[in-house]
């Protein structure tokens, strides 16, 4: 009972940051068919304001809270100088955002100088269940993400802003025809999923540690998340990455249940397992979890 | 035919034929590439050679974008395999004779690419171009974090070769010698691919890479015909490979995946993509410069920022690249097959003339 109380921590809680870094992604890519390689370099920026705030003395949970705004005015910036001529081009979007990516990868490698920093969680310590003992600050990134994905869903299909949003994804000549401006919507939406990748990064930061490559790993798994579960669609994204955030722990579990595969399964060939299968998943089922024009 | 048609096809000919830049920088490069190790030492020499093998994989990164409108982040992948399949070879087997190098690395390369290509692009539906760049983007990373961490292949230190590459019990050191084997290679691999686009073969792909549902309602199984192209991209990026863990001695983490795929996309771009002069330009471009700024400490550490920049400014703003500035467009999209433009048009024309001589009497 324990076991299985641990084992579902553990996935709940790698489901919940997967969703918490994918949505933003998810909803450029969604809202403006623009797969956006800059994404891990924007939860990387999230993580790297906490740095800065902790390293000017400010408590933690200052940087946390600030990050969204930084990364999304950031985001904002890029959108009105470059991303802004891409919306045609997805290909030649998605290089630009790589360069993007690039640069902001290199210049906060060459700022935190290569190493690995550990930042301490705002609120540390364990709570139990039964026997086992669980982090306090797993638990606050499933409870805030629960909150921050129904506040996105609500926003999406309660509100005015959120129907033109679904508007302009569904048919944005007729959009623009209505009078609602696509490319002030676009500009919003890429500054949104900015945030939200800076918030994700803000928060995840102290399970992880700061380094440069902390946004490539997301990266991958994002885009196979949002291919997983079908672009297009705000419960697609959520539920794909949900899936690639269980694998990596269930298949960690396996391994150690059952030790005939614990060979074939070492940690490094279990990420690659989780790589395999959900691409075979998205050859065999390329529309994806779930069909477009639900939301 | 009258002689007048004969003057008017001729014309066209040298119409068409004569507006090439492109044999013009070719065969300069060419002479360039010849004659180039006779006036620099042998250092350079060796950093050229290296420079001609990276060419390789920028041809075969051009022959899936440039070509054939496959967005791959894959090439490093078969580079890398290529160059771990032959350190194995040496390591394991003590096998390092250049004739079963060759083609350990087409094979390894093509094998990948044949999976790789299978998964991706073979099924039942056309993948979506995202979907391609995406998928060789994963399968680069997780080759990646796959070497680096099993020990069976050197882990997160790589594979060092530590005998020279030979012919017979002959040694081939870098050097002069290396580096004619190395340009002959990729002549033979440039003559071939640039007959393969040429070709009515190349033709498809250019149809494809154009409009790809006009040419499937056509009747042409266009996925299978990108599938060949990236099978022979990838052997020849694993051929690529190959001869660079020999050359360099060397192959780690860095020499498969994202890094060098990133290389291999940005060479392509800078140099111009959309003709197979362009990635080797780029290449040679990108390289010199790198080499010469890896001499100054103060600008060493922003090298990687500044290949962003460069990436960045070309696509947004110079998507033709260094050719762009001396090739026009109607060049570099080319004449395919053999030139037959009198065919189709003399009809239209004698029909004219015709008319004018029914006219003329009357």
């Amino acid at each position: 009972m324990d076991e299985f109380i641990k084992v579902t921590f553990d996935i709940l809680s790698f489901s919940c940051i997967m969703v918490l870094v994918v949505s933003g992604l998810a909803i450029i890519a969604s809202l403006m068919g623009i797969f956006n390689f800059a994404h891990g370099e924007f939860v990387l920026l999230g993580a790297y304001t906490v740095f800065v705030f902790r390293e000017t003395g400010l408590p933690v949970w200052s940087g946390m809270l600030a990050a969204p705004f930084l990364v999304g005015a950031f985001g904002l910036l890029l959108e009105v100088t470059i991303i802004k001529r891409f919306y045609k081009a997805a290909i030649a979007a998605m290089l630009a955002t790589y360069a993007i990516g690039l640069i902001i990868r290199e210049t906060v490698r060459g700022l935190i100088g290569g190493k690995f920093w550990a930042i301490e969680a705002p609120i540390e310590g364990v709570f139990e269940i039964g026997e086992s003992s669980f982090s306090i600050w797993r638990g606050i990134i499933i409870i805030l993400t629960i909150i921050i994905m129904s506040g996105c869903y609500l926003f999406l299909t309660k509100t005015n802003y959120g129907l033109k949003i679904r508007g302009a994804m569904e048919n944005p000549s007729l959009a623009r025809a209505c009078g609602i401006s696509t490319n002030k919507l676009y500009a919003f939406t890429f500054a949104f999923g900015a945030a939200l990748a800076g918030l994700a990064g803000a928060l995840v930061v102290p399970l992880y540690s700061l380094f440069a490559e902390l946004g490539l790993r997301f990266l991958v798994q994002g885009f196979l998340a949002v291919m997983l579960g079908g672009a297009g669609t705000f419960e697609g994204p959520v539920l794909g990455s949900a899936v690639i955030g269980a694998m990596v722990p269930g298949f960690q579990w396996l391994r150690v249940e059952i030790p005939f595969i614990s060979y074939l399964l070492s940690p490094v060939f279990a990420e690659v397992f989780v790589f395999l299968t959900a691409i075979i998943i998205v050859k065999f089922r390329p529309q994806g979890l779930i069909k477009k024009g639900r939301i | 035919m009258s002689p007048i048609i004969k003057k008017a096809s001729l014309f066209k000919k040298i119409l068409y034929r004569q507006a090439g830049v492109i044999p013009i920088v070719e065969i300069l490069l060419l002479i360039l590439l010849i004659i180039i190790p006779f006036f620099v030492g042998d250092f350079l020499t060796i950093i050229i050679t290296r420079m001609l093998i990276l060419a390789l994989l920028a041809i075969s990164f051009e022959l899936c974008w440039g070509y054939s409108g496959i967005m791959t982040f894959g090439q490093g992948l078969f580079f890398g395999m290529g160059g771990y399949a032959v350190a194995l070879f040496a390591n394991k087997a003590d096998f390092v004779q250049l004739w079963g190098v060759i083609p350990i690395g087409l094979i390894v390369g093509m094998c990948a690419s044949f999976l790789i290509a299978w998964l991706l692009l073979l099924g039942k539906r056309p993948p979506e171009l995202i979907f391609i760049a995406l998928g060789t983007l994963t399968f680069s990373y997780a080759a990646e974090r796959l070497v680096a961490g099993w020990y069976w292949v050197g882990g997160g230190n790589g594979m060092s070769i530590f005998e020279y590459l030979r012919i017979g019990s002959f040694e081939v050191e870098p050097g002069r010698l290396f580096y004619y084997i190395v340009a002959t290679i990729l002549l033979l691999v440039y003559l071939t691919s640039r007959f393969l686009v040429r070709s009515q073969f190349g033709l498809v792909l250019a149809g494809a890479r154009q409009n790809e549902k006009r040419l499937a309602f056509l009747g042409y199984k266009v996925q299978k015909f990108k599938a060949i192209v990236f099978c022979f991209a990838g052997a020849i990026a694993g051929l690529g490979g190959g001869l660079y863990a020999h050359h360099e001695g060397f192959i780690g983490p860095g020499n498969v995946g994202i890094g060098i795929s990133t290389m291999a996309v940005l060479y392509a771009l800078f140099g111009g993509a959309g003709s197979l002069i362009g990635p080797i330009i780029g290449v040679l471009a990108i390289e010199s410069i790198s080499f010469t700024l890896s001499d100054i400490d103060a600008v060493r550490g922003y090298w990687p920022i500044i290949l962003g920049v460069i990436l960045l400014v070309v696509v947004t703003f110079k998507q033709d690249g260094l050719l762009g500035f001396v090739v026009t467009q109607r060049e570099r999209i080319g004449s395919f097959g053999i030139l037959k433009a009198t065919e189709s048009k003399p009809s239209e024309t004698s029909q004219h003339l015709k008319n004018e001589k029914n006219d003329s009497p009357s």
